[in-house]
């Protein structure tokens, strides 16, 4: 008896506690939130992890031993075959004219998987050394030319990255080395450069290095930017010389920094597709796709493989940032900071700064836009005749075949060209719109609910597609929107695009939102305010940049995305397949002219949303203020 | 609960016999179009399609091109005829995931596809009943079709990738087997990457192309020939482990060895044909779409007069290139059945669907109606400045240029595992 009157006693005190709980919209939000970053985040992982034992007509695991060791499952019939051909199974080949017998593995997993290991560690460390380097000169030196030097280190990070790829074989590739036509300085001045400086893991590294540098230094710049100087005073007064300043002072108050670098590049570089791609390297991505014939359901593994190291890099992050996940910046406390006199240095550093970022920076411009003016894609005849040059490929009007233009007219009367420019800023927008909101909306409730275990993991749900792998993610998509029939559509590219960039937008609004005091809208609640114009007349603006900033970087990085959106659509859908395609059948005039499109949109947005609200694509992931 | 349970299953029930009728329904309408003219086929396409959307999915992106020129052709016979076009050209080998998707979806949008690679097309397309054939009555009555290996699945074209070299400082290649020597780095679509050449590497195993190989063989230099008997000899292991029958297999599997180890790959076609004819690409040869010489705009640097055609010597020795096809056909869930066969009869009957492929040289319609003349097209005046550019045509290349064809069923049938033979030997070179 006494049970059932305790029954309904305790239960409306659970639904009162429920009640209370979510009166409060920040948990009322959260939950929903939570809810719904699940299903997008662990819906498309839990499809890719089924599409590797589901049987494949047409694919390996549709035939012999495969249908032999299928089994039932409810209506579907499903193999194990995938996973242990794939780590068990052997097979024989020859290698260097002798008759071998290999593991599957070995040549489908192994190598692929180290290459892309060694790619992520060496773009780590370059673009950690290249930026941090960088952002230190910038922050902490008396160098010169700094605004243009800070406004045009970010420039590689602008570009679609493989461009810088394609502008490396421009450059190096030779008859005798690539064994093809020779590049421009093959061309020019008869300089052939070695076979592992043209190709493989070296350059890979290399291009990654270069355009994740920017990474590097919007967080580390940051930190240096806000830094106290009280701390290497102190150390300077003590004698201390200034390497052992760095090293014993400085180093360890950028450590964070560092460490968010590495988070951040190491999946996005393991994840990178074209650069490998173009400059032939067999990484998990471009395994990924060639094993798509007729090994889909392993592609499949490939890309689960891909995620795990998503996971590992979240559970690093866990550790290592426990408790307060801020990713960037320390931020204003800084009373003074100090700048050190490089004397004759400033000048020396800044002509070295000065050419490295041409050549990062400006060069590729420079190439591209003299690409649109060739007759022949890399055909450099005007340095000796300069009426070689043309405008075709700006301005034919007709459709016509001849001439190397395959039926598409010039870029400005190519309608294919400009309607894959309007669906580029179409799935941008919405994914900015939405991933901005969201992303807001759980930086905010986060920090309203910092030591909540339902918070951190919602914090944990919507950071966790930016530490997977684009391709991993696009394929998780791919799986679930060919299931659902959403192949080919926009709403497919917003749905994959929003959810990978959440991020962007949870962090630099849970950084921002953890600065602000819980008393401003303390004196709000006692007023009687209700919570949307809490929300739209205290937190937002005083939190404007940061939120902005939060909209505009899934914009910028939407625009030149390609890893991600490649299997979810076709290739006139948006700009970057395009521009893709352009670039894999050689017409590179097409390509770079989509190019110089792309980086003038972007710094024409970048410079108006400065102007307007302060907030800018160098202010960083992490929303610091610069 | 029960009505909700019932509702679903009824539900269920609808779905499984509207996707069956559906199916029916363009098989029906297939049979009954391949009873029609062209004429015919217009009218229906008219009645069924006008002021709706016609969705198509296709390997090449010049089928935009024939739709619209389909469109216009319908606005002649009924002036207010409206169609609104979707021509898609997906990336990386996801066609066929993406026609199997969509007519496994509620809602199937794909009226028809243009589609290549034989070998994928059998085992994941026809198969499992993906796509249905159509073959128009005006391409089987045309004069001088070339019936054979173009009716199922209907060819709209076969293609040729051609070897061809740098012939700047005087390069020689007269024989398939020089552009595996010991210094060759012939350039090459990826295998994985453009699966028809994969499937032509199957192809050179079968009977008739092996032995064309090993005749080849057989013409080199003694010390030619002795620097790969070894490897012959002992690649009968290989033929007889991966179950390939034939007396010459042998041979082929050693050529597809070399090539595999010492092809330097490139994204496509086109930056291959763009490296190939400058100057500086002295010596370097490839294996491409013989069409894309057309595309090359002559300046100091660039010349298609840099480049032979292999075969085009008088003494050359083998195979000179592959054959592959672009094949038109109908979705099982086709929501425009009638336009859509419409729409193939007019591509593969008459010479103004054709067009849009009809320019290039080594592309062959089975219907020769359809075909332009490619013969002079390095005549300037008169005057023959760009030999190379003359296209012998469909039959010369068949024998006389000894083009591998894909075949879909022998490419089905030993794919399984030469696949991850070469894969095995692409990963270690």
């Amino acid at each position: 008896m006494s049970n059932n009157t305790s029954r309904p006693g305790s239960l409306s005190k659970r639904l009162n506690r429920v009640k209370t709980y979510l009166s409060k919209p920040q948990n009322a939000i959260l939950l929903a939130l939570g809810i719904m970053l699940t299903i997008t985040t662990v819906f498309p992982m839990i499809t890719i992890l089924r599409d590797t034992v589901l049987i494949h007509p047409g694919s390996k695991d549709a035939v012999g031993t495969a249908l032999e060791s299928s089994f039932d499952f409810g209506s579907e019939k499903l193999t194990s075959y995938n996973w242990t051909n794939l780590f068990t199974g052997t097979i024989t080949t020859r290698v260097g004219r002798t008759r071998v017998t290999r593991s599957v593995a070995d040549v489908y997993l192994w190598t692929p998987l180290l290459n892309s290991v060694l790619i992520s560690i060496f773009a780590c460390f370059g673009s950690i050394l290249y930026g941090g380097i960088f952002a230190y000169l910038v922050t902490r030196t008396n160098l010169k030319c700094k605004k243009y030097l800070s406004s045009i280190f970010i420039f590689p990070y602008i570009m679609p990255q493989w461009t810088l790829a394609v502008v490396w074989q421009n450059l190096f590739n030779s008859n005798v080395v690539t064994g093809g036509s020779n590049g421009l300085l093959a061309n020019m001045f008869g300089i052939t450069m070695p076979q592992w400086w043209c190709e493989g893991i070296f350059p890979v590294s290399v291009v990654l290095a270069i355009h994740y540098a920017p990474f590097a230094y919007i967080l580390i710049g940051g930190i240096f930017r806000n830094m106290d100087a009280n701390l290497e005073e102190a150390a300077t007064i003590l004698n201390s010389p200034r390497w052992k300043t760095f090293l014993r002072v400085t180093l360890p108050l950028i450590k964070p920094a560092i460490l968010s670098t590495i988070l951040l590049v190491f999946s996005s570089a393991m994840g990178s597709y074209p650069i490998p791609h173009y400059l032939k390297l067999n990484t998990l991505s471009t395994q990924y796709v060639a094993m798509k014939g007729d090994r889909i359901g392993q592609a499949s593994i490939l890309a689960v493989i891909m995620m795990l190291f998503g996971f590992i890099i979240l559970i690093i992050n866990q550790r290592t940032t426990s408790g307060r996940k801020n990713f960037t910046t320390v931020t204003g406390k800084s009373g003074q900071t100090s700048v050190v006199n490089l004397r004759a240095w400033k000048y020396i550093l800044s002509v070295i700064l000065i050419l490295t970022t041409l050549a990062t920076g400006i060069l590729p411009i420079v190439l591209f836009a003299i690409e649109t003016f060739l007759p022949n894609p890399g055909d450099y005849s005007f340095l000796t005749n300069a009426s070689s040059l043309t405008s075709k490929w700006w301005l034919t009007s007709e459709n016509i075949t001849e001439s190397g233009m395959y039926g598409n007219k010039g870029i400005l009367y190519n309608q294919q060209i400009w309607n894959a420019f309007a669906g580029t800023l179409f799935v941008a927008i919405c994914c900015a719109l939405v991933a901005g909101t969201i992303g807001t909306l759980v930086g905010y409730c986060v920090s309203k609910n910092r030591r909540s275990k339902w918070a951190a993991y919602v914090n944990n749900m919507a950071f966790l597609p930016y530490l997977m792998p684009s391709l991993a993610v696009g394929v998780a998509f791919f799986v679930v929107g060919s299931n659902m029939g959403l192949y080919d559509t926009f709403l497919l590219l917003i749905l994959a695009g929003t959810v990978k960039y959440i991020p962007f937008a949870s962090r630099s609004a849970l950084n921002s939102m953890m600065q602000l005091s819980g008393e401003l809208e303390e004196a709000a609640i006692i007023l009687d305010i209700p919570w949307w114009k809490r929300m739209t007349q205290i937190i937002i603006p005083i939190q404007k940049t940061s939120i902005i900033s939060g909209y505009l970087l899934p914009f910028m990085t939407c625009l030149r995305e390609l890893t991600l959106f490649m299997l979810l659509c076709g290739q006139g859908r948006i700009i970057t397949t395009m521009l893709d395609y352009f670039d894999e059948m050689g017409l590179y005039a097409f390509s770079s002219g989509i190019n110089l499109i792309l980086i003038v949109s972007i710094l024409i947005f970048n410079y108006f949303v400065n102007k307007l609200t302060g907030a800018s694509l160098d202010s960083g992931i992490g929303g610091g203020k610069k | 609960m029960k009505k909700f349970v019932l509702a679903i299953m009824i539900f269920a029930v609808m779905f499984g016999i509207c996707s069956v009728a559906c199916a029916a329904s363009v098989a029906d309408v297939i049979k009954q179009a391949q009873g029609m003219s062209n004429e015919e086929l217009y009218r229906k396409a008219i009645e069924e399609s006008s002021g709706k959307k016609f969705v198509a999915i296709g390997n090449s992106s010049r089928g935009k091109t024939a739709l619209a020129s389909f469109v216009k052709m319908l606005q002649q016979i009924e002036p207010s005829y409206k169609l609104e076009e979707d021509w898609g050209q997906p990336k990386n080998n996801t066609i066929f995931e993406a026609l199997n998707a969509d007519v496994n979806s509620a809602n199937p949008v794909y009226a028809m596809t243009l589609i290549q690679d034989g070998n994928q097309i059998k085992s994941k397309m026809l198969d499992t009943g993906v796509l249905l054939n159509f073959v128009p009555k005006e391409w089987l009555e045309a004069p001088g079709l070339a019936r054979e290996n173009n009716e199922f699945p209907l060819a709209l074209q076969t293609l040729n990738k051609v070897f061809m070299f740098n012939n700047v400082g005087g390069a020689k290649f007269d024989n398939m087997w020089d552009f595996v020597a010991e210094d060759q780095k012939p350039l090459f679509m990826g295998v994985n990457s453009e699966l028809v050449g994969k499937n032509a590497l199957y192809m050179m195993t079968s009977d008739k192309y092996a032995t064309w190989i090993k005749e080849a063989y057989e013409k080199l230099s003694p010390e030619r020939q002795a620097e790969y008997a070894e490897l012959i000899e002992d690649m009968q292991n290989d033929a007889d482990e991966l179950g390939i029958k034939g007396e010459n297999a042998k041979y082929g599997l050693t050529w597809v060895y070399l090539w595999c180890e010492k092809y330097n790959q490139e994204t496509d076609d086109g930056p291959i044909c763009t490296t190939l004819v400058t100057k500086s690409a002295a010596g370097r040869s490839g294996l491409i779409v013989y069409s894309k010489l057309r595309s090359v705009e002559e300046t100091g640097e660039s010349s298609v007069n840099n480049i032979t055609v292999a075969a085009y010597q008088d003494n050359y020795e083998g195979i000179g290139g592959y054959a592959y096809k672009h094949y038109l056909m109908l979705t099982k869930t086709s929501p425009l059945p009638w336009t859509a066969c419409a729409f193939i009869a007019y591509m593969t009957t008459t010479h103004d669907g054709f067009a849009a492929w009809g320019k290039d040289m080594g592309g062959y319609a089975p219907v020769p109606a359809c075909m332009q003349d490619h013969s002079h097209d390095g005549y300037v005046d008169g005057e023959n400045k760009f030999p190379v550019k003359n296209d012998r045509g469909y039959d010369w290349w068949l024998n006389k240029g000894r083009l591998v064809v894909e075949d879909p069923t022998y490419c089905a049938s030993v794919s399984g595992v030469m696949s991850e033979w070469i894969d095995g030997i692409i990963a270690h070179k």
